[in-house]
């Protein structure tokens, strides 16, 4: 052993440790298998060879060390093929295995039987080293001929039997390529075979070959190849430069530095490399996102779109247009085959296909129950899954509950699953199709999908709570109506009370005429009395009449409303309101002007919360005018409601302005809040009102309400409602 | 003849209860609210007033406030709906003969009134 044994040696042990690796991970997979064994041979040609070298051996020993290492060089060809036979999945490939192997025992028969492959060894400057036989050359052919061989057969699965692939194995390919690549540099280790003093370098780019097909078989997620290289280069580029220069500084100018600087020429060298080592790692990070912008830049562009989206989604607040939002912008800009996103039911325990967009034939299934094993996969990993990665998992580890992973993956025809958690709850889950570049999913690409399902968590929790409140608000609503009615329950009762008292009377009196007269004598005094009880039962039938009024105004009233727009005619509108609001109060003790024309527009609305907020406001500006009547005393006051509508901009405006007490300055800014209320009895008003009228107008129906108001002039409330187009 | 004074805001109360007490040969005035009440108070000066707590114009204590005011001390019966205790103490307070609650048969009705006008 010397010097240059050194590196060989090192390297067949990482060699060595590199097969137990992959071995280990997987002893039942023929992949890991057939590379650990290239990794030991490979490594037994490397060892033996770093032995050899030593200019202690005697030939004899040189001899038998290259000629057991030479064997290693031998099956690294045949095994290399055999692999590659086994990771394309060729079928039939029994007779070409054998063949294979047998002419490697051929020459490995020739080896050691005769001088014909390898004929003597010869002393370099580094060492012994093996030289060429006569048959040598066959063997070069040979080995050339498998490498050609496995070359074609790559290239040949890559361009034609491309859809038979999986994404990762395209993936792989484009890697073993490389790896092929590099390997060829190995090949230099012949040249001294022939006789040509050059150190044997071949275990570096052997090395190299081996590492880049290991990481093929153990990483599960594939950096994309183009950036393993570019970061690579970058990274050699950079350091050789920072390390290069100083050493040929060093080195290479060590005279002329030695003229100029004398003693301390040494500093040159020593500053250089400190400022390039210093100034090293943002060269090189400066560089890489340079390069990187540019080779990602579709991908880059669309992770961008990404994030955008994910800060818009929050403002949204309608779920189904939330999650078709997502899918869109998913399938869009990433450009899918097809994405789904299933939202999860609290009530049933399942997940609920709600959104999709397919540009394939594809039909997903429409709901995935939570006990599935994706599910429970999912709440375990909390991140996105990968179908490729789970496939290979399942393979490595005949894992049964990950085949049933797979399995529930295959069925959604599934390239990625994302989970959209909020703290511990699985809210929805996204499914993505696989690209149509037919790309691997990068881990970039993950990254911003993770955020994206992060967002899209709290944007549908809160479009959620937002349904919530709606329906709440519904809730609101009725209850504001049952808690007016108690407020009517005086004014009602009055009126039917009066009803029955009425009819009390007229059916008195008319009882009462009848027991007075004892004896009818003439037919004259019989036409008077029949004329009475006539009146009487008229007079009966009415307020019987006017009470059967009141109680069906009251039942309308208290009907839940039903939902969602429609035109509404804005005079039937207010007719409906004045009618809701004479129950209520005495309406003939003021005067209600209507301005407005025959061909003001449609409203778009609801009908019933409409009525609403219009008796609220007859109702407000009943009681205003009262309340001033009552304390002003004024003699000649008479209240006045004056309802005016126009067409503006395209919508309806309406004004209620009343000349009642007005509302003083200071009570002005909580008008609106719930439960205020300047009315004098709980008894006239629950505080709700203007409440429930906001509510209405603006939440609901998108429009507008103001109101100005001056104490002891009058209160004028203008809305804004959209119109039917 | 006695005089009574029938103040309610329901036509067909004035009415029909007019019609009853006429013919016991009583008086009967009505009004319909409280300003034509009180002026037929001071012109016809009533026995007895049947007086409608609840009307719109001004209300039946307001009326009899004012009556007390001008030391008015005619008979009134309060005729309630569904009155609070504020209400029933504030006319105590004033001086009433007596309640009746709605709704109420002529009968009843006559029974009180005789009896206040005796």
């Amino acid at each position: 052993m010397n010097i240059f044994s050194i590196p060989p040696f090192i390297i067949s042990l990482f060699q060595i440790a590199l097969g137990v690796i992959v071995y280990t991970r997987n002893q039942k997979n023929i992949l890991n298998r057939l590379f650990a064994l290239l990794c030991f041979v490979s490594s037994m040609w490397l060892l033996f060879y770093s032995f050899g070298y030593g200019r202690g051996n005697s030939e004899q020993n040189a001899d038998l060390f290259f000629r057991i290492g030479y064997t290693g060089v031998i099956f690294i060809a045949v095994i290399a093929f055999h692999y590659t036979l086994k990771f394309l999945r060729v079928q039939n490939i029994q007779l070409l295995i054998i063949s294979a192997y047998f002419l490697g025992m051929i020459w490995v028969s020739l080896l050691w039987a005769s001088h014909l492959l390898i004929d003597k060894v010869r002393l370099y400057s580094w060492g012994y080293y093996p030289q060429a036989g006569i048959l040598h050359p066959l063997f070069l052919v040979f080995f050339i001929g498998i490498a050609s061989t496995i070359s074609t057969m790559l290239f040949y699965f890559f361009w034609k039997k491309r859809d038979q692939l999986s994404t990762r194995q395209i993936s792989q390919i484009k890697y073993l390529f490389l790896a092929l690549f590099v390997y060829n540099f190995a090949s230099v280790d012949f040249l001294p075979n022939y006789g040509l003093e050059i150190y044997p370098l071949g275990y570096l780019p052997a090395f190299i070959f081996l590492i880049v097909i290991g990481y093929t078989i153990i990483r599960y997620r594939l950096m994309d190849i183009s950036l393993a290289i570019t970061r690579t280069s970058i990274f050699i580029a950079t350091y050789s430069l920072i390390l290069g220069i100083p050493f040929a500084l060093a080195f290479g100018y060590q005279e002329r530095l030695i003229s100029a600087l004398g003693k301390n020429w040494w500093m040159v060298p020593l500053i250089s490399s400190t400022v390039l080592a210093t100034a090293g790692p943002f060269i090189y990070l400066f560089i890489q996102k340079r390069a990187e912008d540019r080779l990602l830049q579709e991908q880059r562009r669309y992770q961008m779109t990404l994030r955008q989206a994910s800060s818009g989604m929050s403002k949204i607040k309608d779920l189904k247009k939330l999650l078709r939002m997502i899918v869109h912008i998913v399938t869009r800009t990433v450009h899918l085959e097809h994405s789904q996103v299933y939202l999860y039911d609290s009530t049933d325990k399942k997940f609920f296909l709600e959104a999709t967009r397919n540009k394939g034939a594809t039909k997903p299934s429409a709901v995935i129950s939570i006990d599935s094993p994706l599910i429970r996969y999912l709440f375990g990993m909390r991140e996105p899954i990968v179908y490729e990665e789970i496939k290979q998992r399942t393979q490595d580890y005949s894992d049964a509950e990950l085949s049933q992973v797979e399995e529930n993956l295959r069925q959604l025809d599934a390239a990625v699953v994302i989970p959209s958690f909020v703290e511990n709850k699985l809210l929805a889950i996204i499914v993505l199709g696989k690209k149509l570049s037919g790309k691997l999913y990068s881990e970039d690409d993950l990254a911003v999908f993770s955020i994206l399902a992060n967002q899209a968590a709290l944007a549908i929790e809160n479009a959620q709570f937002y349904e919530d409140i709606k329906r709440t608000q519904e809730q609101l609503f009725q209850a504001e109506k049952m808690a007016t009615i108690g407020t009517m329950a005086d004014g009602l009762s009055h009126q039917i009370n009066n009803r029955l008292h009425a009819l009390g009377f007229i059916a008195g009196d008319a009882l009462d005429t009848i027991r007075l007269k004892k004896e009818i004598k003439t037919p004259e005094e019989a036409q008077s009395i029949l004329a009475d009880l006539e009146r009487s039962l008229t007079r009966i039938q009415d307020n019987v009449k006017q009470g059967g009024e009141v109680v069906q105004g009251l039942l309308k009233y208290t009907r839940k409303g039903e939902a969602g727009f429609s035109p509404v005619d804005f005079s039937q509108l207010l007719t409906a309101s004045i009618e809701m609001a004479g129950y209520k109060v005495k309406l003939d003790q003021i005067s209600i002007v209507k301005d407005f024309s025959e061909d003001i527009p449609k409203i778009l609305g609801n009908f019933t919360q409409l009525q609403e907020v219009f008796f609220n406001l007859i109702d407000n500006a009943y009681d205003a005018m009262m309340q001033r009547k009552v304390e002003q005393k004024e003699p000649d006051y008479k209240g006045k409601i004056n309802i005016s509508a126009r067409r503006l901009e395209g919508k309806i405006e309406i004004g209620v302005l009343d000349n009642g007490i007005g509302v003083k300055d200071e009570d002005s800014r909580k008008l609106f809040t719930p439960f205020f209320t300047t009315k004098l009895s709980s008894k006239k008003g629950t505080g709700l009102g203007l409440y429930v009228i906001q509510k209405i107008i603006e939440d609901n129906h998108g429009g507008k309400v103001s109101m100005s108001s001056e104490y002891m002039t009058g209160t004028l409330v203008t809305i804004l409602l959209p119109t039917v187009n | 003849m006695l005089k009574l004074l029938i103040v309610d805001d329901e036509v067909d109360i004035r009415e029909f209860a007019g019609n009853f007490f006429r013919k016991r040969q009583i008086d009967v005035f009505t009004a319909s609210g409280g300003n034509e009440a009180l002026r037929l108070i001071d012109q016809e000066n009533p026995n007895l007033v049947l007086l409608d707590v609840r009307m719109e114009e001004m209300n039946g204590i307001d009326v009899l406030k004012t009556l007390r005011n001008r030391n008015n001390p005619v008979k009134v019966i309060m005729v309630t709906g569904v009155e609070n205790t504020e209400t029933i103490r504030e006319a105590n307070s004033l001086g009433v003969a007596g309640y009746i609650h709605k709704p109420l048969v002529l009968e009843e009705l006559e029974k009180v009134v005789l009896k206040e006008l005796q």
